[in-house]
């Protein structure tokens, strides 16, 4: 399993919001920009990859306790959001890469999604 | 790389007949949000997603999109296949999430929609 | 990428045209007891190279110019035709399509194959000729169809003259009609391709237009109209609707504002692209609100010359935007 400081690190990400736990370690990645099918499938010490960035994603990934959100295509939480990300110990990275970008980057890393039989 | 190939990497299974297997895509993109998908898709593009409403094929005609992955075994209603047919957008069906189909996309040398390209 | 179809339409065609469609129908037919001498003025009278041999209306063989070429080189030349033609009969059937021909074709080798119908009759005879005319008909047919139309959508603007020429296209969008969505700018985007329009700008207003659809569709009380007007060098998108109406216009236009409701957000939409998105695509934009009245959003899109490239390049991101205050 590799340390979200890793991932950091390699997809040169910006750490915006909670900073504390960045030696926490990831099980695997989730990627959707609908919140409630991150509420559903992304789980503990996941790493979520979306575009949003919008207050309701700290709450998703506060509830979840997700290792990180990483949100992608240069969008930038508000203020407010960040403050509140800071608040619930919620680690958001910054990229302006595309989603499929980053998920591939994760996969060369050996971050994995879960795979769904149908 | 060609749809073929897509296919057999996501191990997906087209539910549009007379689809040309040949067809080059020339980048794909993950998402969910058809603004987002508007802003970037590039011409002959794959887009994974896990949306499947009439939308997501309107979509792809509007931003000329190639085809249409869709995440997780994920089903589109018959409304959304008989658009698709008429508007010649293939459809196909993969039983991974969205961030394994991308990684695995990824690793087999996809390209991404990147934003530089934004509306060239 | 315009081969494509092309080459899928005769694969189509293969499948989907009856032999009956391009078979000879006038069958010429000689008796086993023609003389291979009357066979050869036969052939040479009517340009043939073989003919199926017929016994009391019964296929009992077929015989071809190089039966007769044989004969020649044998000096046998006044046997009957009984003696010569070869009683290997392989027929097709005359409404099977024509892809079973061509598999007999390349199975048996042979130039031609008699066309019976579910009784067993002679009705006709078929070449590798003949499938190529049908097919080459057959496409000249949906061609000319689409040519024609074509040329004369895209000529519209040469024979109707007048100081400024511009067509209309009105369409009512229903409120909350999530399905149906789209249709109108589909709809917008083939009539630009019927016109001749760039790729590249079909796509920047097809692009535009939806999201101004979708915006009706979402967020309007009573649903709106989308007007699409097309001129030969500029393309203008007007949406209205009367309510509810936009509070704070400035706020409405930043990239992630968003009033959508949930349900909207579940599908897709409503993430505050949308306008972000069209005034991208848009060469100018405005965007007009009064709550409890209604809104009225305006897209301009140019089309530059396509012939002088030199000088039609786009205006780069930012510049010639109409703001709204």
């Amino acid at each position: 399993m590799i340390a979200l400081s890793e991932i950091v690190q390699k997809l040169n990400l910006e750490v915006v919001g909670s900073a504390e736990n960045l030696d926490r370690r990831v099980v695997a990645g989730y990627a959707s920009d609908l919140l409630s099918c991150a509420m559903n499938r992304a789980k503990k010490d996941y790493v979520w990859v979306t575009l949003q960035s919008h207050a309701n994603v700290v709450a998703v990934a506060s509830l979840l306790d997700l290792a990180a959100v990483i949100i992608t295509e240069g969008n930038r939480p508000d203020d407010e959001t960040i403050a509140r990300a800071e608040s619930e110990g919620v680690c958001l990275l910054l990229t302006p890469k595309t989603t499929f970008s980053v998920v591939g980057e994760l996969a060369a890393l050996g971050v994995r999604g879960e795979a769904q039989q149908p | 790389m060609k749809l073929r190939d897509i296919i057999r990497v996501v191990e997906g299974k087209v539910l549009t007949e007379g689809v040309n297997l040949d067809m080059e895509i020339s980048c794909a993109a993950g998402a969910d949000l058809m603004s987002d998908v508007l802003a970037f898709a590039k011409p002959n593009a794959l887009l994974l997603t896990g949306l499947v409403n009439p939308q997501v094929v309107r979509t792809a005609e509007m931003a000329d999109i190639a085809a249409i992955v869709f995440v997780r075994g994920k089903m589109p209603g018959p409304e959304t296949i008989a658009l698709a047919k008429e508007k010649g957008i293939p459809l196909i069906a993969a039983p991974y999430t969205m961030f394994e189909m991308c990684g695995r996309l990824y690793e087999a040398g996809m390209a991404s929609c990147d934003l530089d390209t934004k509306q060239e | 990428m315009s081969q494509v179809p092309q080459i899928t339409r005769i694969q189509e065609l293969i499948y989907e045209l009856p032999i009956e469609r391009v078979m000879t129908k006038n069958v010429i037919t000689v008796s086993p007891d023609t003389t291979m001498s009357e066979l050869k003025e036969i052939l040479r009278i009517n340009r043939i190279s073989g003919t199926p041999v017929v016994e009391g209306g019964r296929l009992v063989g077929i015989i071809s110019i190089e039966d007769l070429i044989k004969a020649l080189e044998k000096g046998d030349i006044h046997a009957p035709v009984r003696e010569r033609m070869s009683t290997r009969i392989i027929t097709v059937q005359a409404n099977e399509s024509v892809v079973e021909a061509v598999k007999k074709f390349a199975q048996y080798k042979v130039g031609r194959l008699p066309v019976v119908n579910e009784h067993g009759d002679l009705v006709g005879i078929l070449t590798g000729g003949d499938i190529t005319r049908g097919l080459l008909e057959a496409i000249g047919l949906d061609y000319h169809a689409e040519e024609i139309s074509r040329y004369r959508a895209r000529h519209i603007f040469e024979d109707i003259v007048s100081d400024q020429t511009g067509l209309i296209l009105r369409y009512h969008i229903k409120p909350r009609d999530f399905t149906g969505g789209g249709s109108a700018s589909s709809k917008i985007k083939r009539a630009l391709d019927r016109l001749g329009a760039p790729p590249l700008i079909q796509r920047r207003v097809a692009i535009a237009a939806y999201e101004a659809e979708m915006n009706l569709i979402i967020h309007t009380d009573n649903g709106g109209e989308l007007i699409a007007e097309i001129q030969p060098e500029v393309i203008r998108i007007v949406a209205t609707d009367n309510g509810p109406g936009i509070a704070d216009i400035e706020q409405a236009m930043q990239p992630g504002f968003s009033t959508a409701p949930n349900w909207i957000r579940e599908l897709g939409f409503g993430a505050g692209m949308g306008l972000a998105n069209i005034k991208k695509c848009s060469d100018s934009m405005k965007l007009e609100s009064q709550v409890g009245v209604g809104t009225r959003l305006e897209i301009v899109i140019r089309i530059q010359p396509v012939m002088s490239s030199g000088n039609a390049t786009r205006p780069s991101e930012g510049q010639e935007k109409q703001e709204t205050s």
